[in-house]
C-alpha cells in the first residue's frame, strides 16, 4: 500500500495537443480516488501515465515516496483492471488470474494457494476452469479483478471498470468494488465517466476538463460546493440548471420575474454584493425545485415556468421546463442531453405533482440552495 | 391458405437453394469430380486411354508404383518439400509480420518493407522458378556474392548437384510463399487488442513471454488454417520444380506432381500414372478433412 503523488504531470502529444496540464494530486495511502470527467478529459490519459503505460511529458510522479516517472509499468507495484478487462480469451480464469505469478516464475502450488484464496474472495471458485467467453459480464470483471488483486500491489488503477455492464449489474459491483477496498484497504485510482460512480465509490472525487483538474474534494463538498459552474454542471444527474440574471438590491432579475434573496445568502457569500447591478449566473439543483401545489413547495417562492416534458420514474417526476432566463452552458457536454431542445431547466418533483406537459405553472424554488458563479470565469462566489 | 397452397409453398422453400447451388454444383461435377472418377477408374485399368477396351488389372498399377524405388523418393522429396516450406513460410511471415506490426519501426520504412515484402507474391511459378535459375546458375550473383563473403569454396551447381537441387528448389519455393502467411498474421495481429499487451506488461512480461503467452496463442486458429491449406497446395507444386529442375538430377528432386506428370507424359503409362495421381489424391483428402474437421471444431 502507498500513498500517489502526481506534481504538476503534464502530457503533450505531438501534434500539440495538452492532454494533461499541470495536474497536481495527492492519493492517500489506502484512499479511494475517483478520476471523473467528461468524454476526452485526460482521465485516461493520467491514470495510463502512472500505470507507465504512457510516457509523462513533465512533472514528478511519486508511488510509496519513489519516483516512477522512467520506470516500466512492471516496476510501480501497481494493477490495472482495464475497461475491457483485458482477459486472455485462450486462458481459463485460473490461468489468467495466476498469469502474473507465473511470469514472476512462482511454483505451481503457491500459485494454486494464492489463486484459490481470491477465488474465494470473489466467489470465482467454480469457475476457475472455464473460458473467459463462458462467463457472464459481472463474473469477467471479477477475474480482472482477481488478476489486480492477485499481485497484492501497491496501488490498484481501474480504468471504467464497469462500463460495459448493464445498468442492473453496474449498481451491484459498484457495492462489490466498494466493499473489496475497504476490505483490502489498497491505494485505489477510479477513472469513471459516470458521476454517480464518482459520487457513490470515491472518499474523493477528482473533477477534470480538458486536461485541467478542476476541484479535488469529498462528495459531499462537490455536490453543495463547487467551484466554479463547470463542476456544478457536471456533478449531479440531472444537471444543475444554470441561468443569467441580473442582481438589483437583494433580488435576481429577469424580464418577467425576481427571485428575492435572503440575507444569509450574501454573508456566506460576502462577494455577491460586488455584483450589485450587473449580471451574475445563479444555479439551482432540479431536487431543489418544486411544484407549488404540493405541500413541499408552498414554503418557497414561485417564479413562472411551461412544462415542456415530464418523465414519471415512479419515484418521481423528472420535469423538463421552459423559464424565461438565459441558461447558461456549464461547458458539460453531457448537460445538453438532460435539458434537451425544448426546455431549459429541468425539476424533480414527488411523484404526487399531478403537473401536465404543455401547461404554465408556477415553480417553487428554495432560494437557500441557489449557487452563483461569476458570468465570465464561471468560478464560485 | 389451404393445405395444398401451404405445402407447394413448402417445397418451394426447400428446393430454393439447391436451384440457387446448381450451377456451381454442375461445373464442379464437371470439372473436378468427372475427371476425379475418371482416373480412379484408369488407375484400375490396363493401357487405360491408349486401348479403346481395357481390360481390368486391380491394384497391379498401385503395386508397380509402390515397388518403384522413384516413387518412394519422390514421396519423400515431397514430405521434405513441403514440410521445410509450410515450417519456413510460417517462421519467415511470423517475424516479418511482427516486424511490421511493430510501432518501433519508422512508419515510412514500415510501408516501404510491407511493399518489398509482398513482392514475391506478385510473380507467377513460371517467373519465379526462372528469376532463382538465373541467380542459382554457376556464373549468378549468389554463387558470385557467397565466393566473395568466402563461405563458398568453388561455384555451386545448386540446381544441376543431387546434394543441393532439393534444398535449392525448396529454398526458392519457401521465398515465393512466405508473403501468404505474413499478411495473414500482419491481419491477425492487428486484431489482437492492445490491452492484452498492456496488461501483460504491467504483470511484468518480457517480449518474448508476450510473444509465447498472447500472440501466438491469439494468432492460433490462422496459424493452423493456413498451415494445413499450405501443406495441401506445397503438396501439389508443379511448375516451380519443373521449369528449375525437372524433377533430376538423378531424381533428386523428384516430386509425386512430377513423377506422375512423367509416368502419363514421358512414358505414357497413363495407369500407372492415374494411380499415382489416386495416392496424391488420398493423402491431399486426408489433409482436407483434417482441415475441415478443424474448422468445423471452430
Amino acid at each position: 500500500m502507498a500513498e500517489v503523488v502526481l506534481e504538476n504531470i503534464c502530457k503533450t502529444y505531438g501534434n500539440n495537443f495538452h492532454a494533461i496540464d499541470q495536474l497536481n494530486l495527492s492519493v492517500e495511502d489506502g484512499e479511494f480516488l475517483i478520476l471523473v470527467g467528461p468524454s476526452g478529459c485526460g482521465k485516461s490519459t493520467a491514470l495510463r501515465m502512472i500505470a507507465g503505460l504512457e510516457d509523462v511529458t513533465s512533472g514528478s510522479l511519486r508511488i510509496g515516496g519513489i519516483d516512477v516517472v522512467d520506470m516500466p509499468p512492471k516496476d510501480r507495484d501497481i494493477a490495472m483492471v482495464f475497461q475491457s478487462y483485458a482477459l486472455y480469451p485462450h486462458m481459463t480464469v485460473f490461468e489468467n488470474i495466476a498469469f502474473s505469478m507465473r511470469l514472476a516464475g512462482k511454483p505451481k502450488a503457491e500459485r494454486k494457494k494464492r489463486v484459490d484464496e481470491i477465488a474465494k474472495t470473489l466467489q470465482l471458485t467454480s469457475l476457475l476452469d472455464s473460458k473467459p467467453a463462458n462467463l457472464s459480464g459481472g463474473q469477467r470483471q471479477r477475474v480482472a479483478m482477481g488478476r489486480a488483486m492477485v499481485r497484492e500491489p501497491a496501488a490498484f488503477l481501474m480504468d471504467e471498470p464497469l462500463s460495459n455492464l448493464d445498468a442492473k449489474l453496474r449498481v451491484q459491483m459498484r457495492a462489490e468494488i466498494t466493499s473489496l477496498q475497504k476490505q483490502l484497504g489498497v491505494t485505489t485510482i477510479y477513472v469513471t465517466h459516470d458521476q454517480t460512480e464518482a459520487m457513490t465509490m470515491g472518499d474523493r472525487v477528482a473533477v477534470l476538463k480538458g486536461g485541467v483538474l478542476q476541484q479535488v474534494d469529498t462528495p459531499k463538498r462537490l455536490y453543495e460546493s463547487p467551484v466554479n459552474a463547470f463542476v456544478a454542471g457536471f456533478i449531479g444527474s440531472p444537471s444543475m440548471n444554470l441561468f443569467e440574471a441580473t442582481l438589483t438590491g437583494d433580488e435576481l432579475m429577469s424580464s418577467t420575474f425576481a427571485i428575492r434573496l435572503q440575507d444569509a445568502a450574501f454573508v456566506r457569500r460576502p462577494g455577491l454584493r460586488s455584483y450589485a447591478g450587473r449580471k451574475v449566473v445563479f444555479g439551482i439543483r432540479p431536487e431543489d425545485l418544486y411544484d407549488s401545489n404540493l405541500e413541499s413547495g408552498r414554503k418557497y417562492q414561485t417564479i413562472p415556468a411551461k412544462v415542456t416534458s415530464i418523465e414519471e420514474l415512479g419515484s418521481e417526476h423528472i420535469v423538463h421546463l421552459t423559464i424565461d432566463a438565459v441558461r447558461v452552458d456549464s461547458g458539460d457536454p453531457d448537460a445538453v442531453q438532460d435539458f434537451g431542445l425544448a426546455s431549459n431547466a429541468v425539476a424533480r418533483f414527488e411523484p404526487a405533482s399531478t403537473v401536465r406537459s404543455g401547461t404554465e405553472i408556477r415553480l417553487a424554488l428554495d432560494d437557500a440552495k441557489l449557487h452563483f458563479f461569476d458570468p465570465e470565469t464561471h468560478l464560485a462566489i | 391458405m389451404t393445405r395444398q397452397k401451404r405445402t407447394h409453398h413448402r417445397l418451394k422453400r426447400a428446393v430454393a437453394p439447391y436451384l440457387y447451388l446448381s450451377p456451381s454444383l454442375v461445373i464442379i461435377g464437371l470439372l473436378m469430380l468427372l475427371p476425379m472418377v475418371t482416373v480412379i477408374g484408369y488407375s484400375f485399368q490396363n493401357s487405360a486411354v491408349l486401348r479403346r477396351d481395357p481390360s481390368f488389372a486391380g491394384l497391379k498399377h498401385y503395386q508397380a508404383i509402390f515397388d518403384d524405388p522413384v516413387f518412394w523418393a519422390s514421396l519423400w522429396h515431397t514430405l521434405y518439400f513441403t514440410c521445410m516450406s509450410v515450417v519456413f513460410h510460417m517462421t519467415i511471415g511470423m517475424i516479418f509480420a511482427l516486424m511490421l506490426n511493430s510501432d518501433r519501426i519508422n512508419p515510412t520504412l514500415r510501408n516501404i518493407l510491407r511493399v518489398l515484402y509482398i513482392l514475391p507474391w506478385l510473380f507467377t511459378a513460371v517467373i519465379i522458378a526462372v528469376i532463382w535459375r538465373l541467380l542459382l546458375e554457376p556464373n549468378g550473383v549468389v554463387n558470385s556474392i557467397l565466393l566473395q563473403l568466402g563461405i563458398i569454396g568453388s561455384k555451386v551447381e545448386w540446381f544441376s548437384s543431387p546434394r543441393t537441387a532439393l534444398h535449392a528448389v525448396t529454398f526458392a519455393n519457401i521465398w515465393a510463399g512466405y508473403p501468404l502467411f505474413m499478411v495473414s498474421l500482419l491481419a491477425g495481429l492487428q486484431g489482437i487488442p492492445k490491452d492484452f499487451y498492456e496488461a501483460a506488461d504491467i504483470d511484468g512480461a518480457k517480449a518474448y513471454q508476450k510473444l509465447i503467452f498472447i500472440t501466438i496463442p491469439q494468432l492460433m486458429p490462422i496459424i493452423i488454417s493456413i498451415s494445413l491449406l499450405d501443406f495441401i497446395w506445397t503438396m501439389q507444386v508443379f511448375p516451380l520444380i519443373w521449369i528449375t529442375t525437372g524433377g533430376g538430377p538423378i531424381y533428386a528432386t523428384e516430386v509425386l506432381s512430377t513423377y506422375t506428370y512423367k509416368l502419363a507424359f514421358s512414358s505414357y503409362n497413363l495407369s500407372q500414372a492415374s494411380a499415382s495421381a489416386v495416392v496424391i489424391l488420398l493423402i491431399s483428402l486426408g489433409l482436407t478433412l483434417f482441415y475441415i474437421r478443424y474448422q468445423k471444431a471452430r
